[in-house]
């Protein structure tokens, strides 16, 4: 559904991405491992446009979006979250949702149909109960939620998470690994998610990619790229650095 | 349900359109004119401004080019300035178009920057240019009825116009477009993920805030009969479009309503009783403070300090 072919990202000397292969098939949840800096929210950047890639291609359903820009790639149906969330602060949690409901693929016109869909967005997130706080009020777990009740607004088909768990606790984290099988399962949504949390992932994902200083390092089953020595070497490091 | 603001408006409103009828003296005739032509403008320049967060100083480039479309095109084509006043508009919005395009890449302080830059050239062009007046300004033909009628004219023009910007720019908050421009004040790059195109919406609230200032203009320039570069063009009522605002808050339509009626009443005031000089200052002072203080406008700030006594 979404493969990237040799995509490079250069910033000034530094090499972010390297001849950067990936797939992900329609229906996974597939993850994308790493350790800091090592190009995965550059990754995620690149497909949605924000970083264009200095060479390769990137296809979604068979077509080349490579050089979309980032609207047009929503537009598309490719929804992401940001590793820092980003609430639009000034508005209730109601209307962070009802604006990307507005001008996403859902064809609703008119303000009011689109706070109904907003806020039945909100319930599915469980966030019926903050609809009219301000975002700035929201702590970290609500505004994690309602940013992904934002990019489930957009009517994606595909989407984007960096790094959802992150800052959870271990019942948060359940709780959202829950809402991700959900979202795929009810909504027929393709998942793509960075990952620090090594539980998390290999709970969720039935593929991860691991890259390191922007190249590929492994590709597989979770219990495959866990035992592979790579992958261990990058993570652990040699004892000394552990 | 009525409530009061049922009765309040239209009563207001007809209390306007009936005051000349009064007979009033010019000096309170065109203090409401100026009162109603600074609602038109901070209106207008709220639709970017506002809702964006693009902070414009070039706003007096647009109302410039209203105000010498009617001059041009009624001194040199006899055509009515009813109509010469969306002439204005309409080359006020393509000149919005022309220069909006690279002008609004830019953020923050570089946009400010580059929109003062604009109505500076813009002057300076105009000082020069023998065809509208260069530096001796161009006096109005006006129309064959008495100056009263004239001025009475322009007077219900003006309010007219005023009235219709504020219901324009409501009607743009409430609409998908206004939460548009607002989520791009918030975030922009957020803006692009939920699939806002946000160049072209910033350039749709560009165009029209440019049009409808310039129809503002066209009337502004009859009225006074003469344009002169170093009067449209001023810094000043750059600044004070900017104040009032920020005065009022610029979140929502209201604030820019009230802040050009409260600041545009003392700014006469103050000039006409006290000196021109001491209200630059006084105005300096208060943008001052309103930006460091009340950065969401008085009224805001009040409910907010309402909201802290109750608790
Ligand atoms: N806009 C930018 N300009 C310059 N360098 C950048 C930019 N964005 C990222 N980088 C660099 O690219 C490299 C990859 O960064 P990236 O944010 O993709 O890492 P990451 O894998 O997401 O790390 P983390 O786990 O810390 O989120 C880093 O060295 C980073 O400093
Ligand atoms: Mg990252």
């Amino acid at each position: 559904m979404l493969e990237g072919i040799k995509v490079t990202r250069r910033f000034g000397g530094l090499m972010a991405l390297t001849n950067l292969d990936f797939t992900v098939e329609q229906g996974q949840i597939v993850g994308l491992i790493g350790p800091n800096g090592s190009g995965k929210t550059t990754l995620f950047n690149v497909i949605t446009g924000f970083y264009p890639a200095d060479s390769g291609k990137i296809i979604f359903k068979g077509k080349e979006i490579t050089r979309c820009k980032p609207y047009e790639i929503a537009r598309l149906g490719i929804a992401r979250t940001f590793q820092i969330v980003r609430p639009l602060l000034g508005l209730s949690a109601l209307d962070n949702v009802t604006t990307a409901v507005l001008y996403g693929r859902e064809q609703i016109a008119g303000m009011a149909k689109g706070r109904e869909r907003a806020a039945e967005l909100l319930a599915y997130v469980r966030l019926d109960d903050k609809k009219d706080v301000p975002a700035q009020r929201l702590v970290a777990a609500e505004r994690k939620r309602l940013e992904l009740a934002r990019a489930l607004a957009l009517k994606p088909e595909f989407l984007l998470l960096d790094e959802v768990f992150s800052g959870l606790n271990d019942t948060e984290i359940q709780d959202a690994i829950k809402l991700i099988f959900r979202i795929r399962d009810d909504l027929g949504v393709t998942i793509f998610l960075i990952e620090h949390v090594m539980k998390a992932v290999m709970g969720t994902c039935e593929k991860i990619f691991v890259i390191q200083y922007g190249v590929k390092l492994a590709e597989g089953k979770p219990e495959e790229v866990s035992r592979d020595p790579a992958v261990i070497e990058a993570y652990l490091g040699k004892k000394r650095t552990c | 349900m009525l409530k009061p603001k049922h009765i309040l408006f239209p009563l207001v409103m007809i209390m306007l359109f009936a005051f000349p009828v009064v007979r009033p003296p010019l000096f309170f005739l065109t203090l409401c004119f100026s009162v109603f032509m600074f609602v038109g403008l901070s209106e207008s320049w709220n639709l970017l401004g506002g809702y964006t967060g693009y902070v414009s100083l070039g706003h007096i480039a647009f109302f410039s080019t209203g105000a010498y479309t009617t001059a041009v095109f009624m001194n040199r084509f006899g055509i009515s300035p009813f109509i010469t006043a969306i002439l204005g508009g309409v080359f006020s919005a393509v000149l919005a178009a022309l220069v909006g395009y690279p002008v609004l890449r830019l953020k923050g302080a570089y946009f400010t920057i580059s929109s003062l830059l604009l109505a500076v050239v813009m002057q300076l062009i105009f000082m020069n240019w023998d065809f509208v007046g260069s530096s001796t300004g161009l006096w109005y033909k006006l129309l064959p009825v008495s100056i009263e009628v004239n001025r009475i004219l322009f007077y219900e023009a003006m309010l007219i116009v005023a009235t219709a910007i504020t219901l324009v720019v409501r009607y743009v908050e409430r609409s998908k477009f206004g939460a548009g421009l607002v989520a791009i004040r918030e975030d922009e790059d957020v803006a692009k993920t939920m699939g806002i195109n946000t160049p072209w919406l910033k350039m749709k609230a560009f165009i029209l805030g440019a049009f409808l200032a310039g129809v503002v203009g066209g009337i502004y320039g009859y009225y006074m009969s003469y344009v002169h570069p170093e009067v449209t063009f001023s810094m000043n009522t750059s600044l004070l479009i900017l104040l009032m605002s920020f005065f009022g808050g610029c979140r929502s339509w209201s604030g820019p309503l009230l802040g050009a009626v409260v600041l545009s009443l003392a700014n006469q005031l103050i000039v006409t009783f006290i000196g021109a000089e001491i209200s630059r200052i006084l105005y300096g002072l208060l943008l001052v403070v309103v930006i460091i203080f009340m950065p969401d406008g008085v009224m805001q700030y009040a409910k907010g300090l309402f909201v802290r006594e109750k608790r």
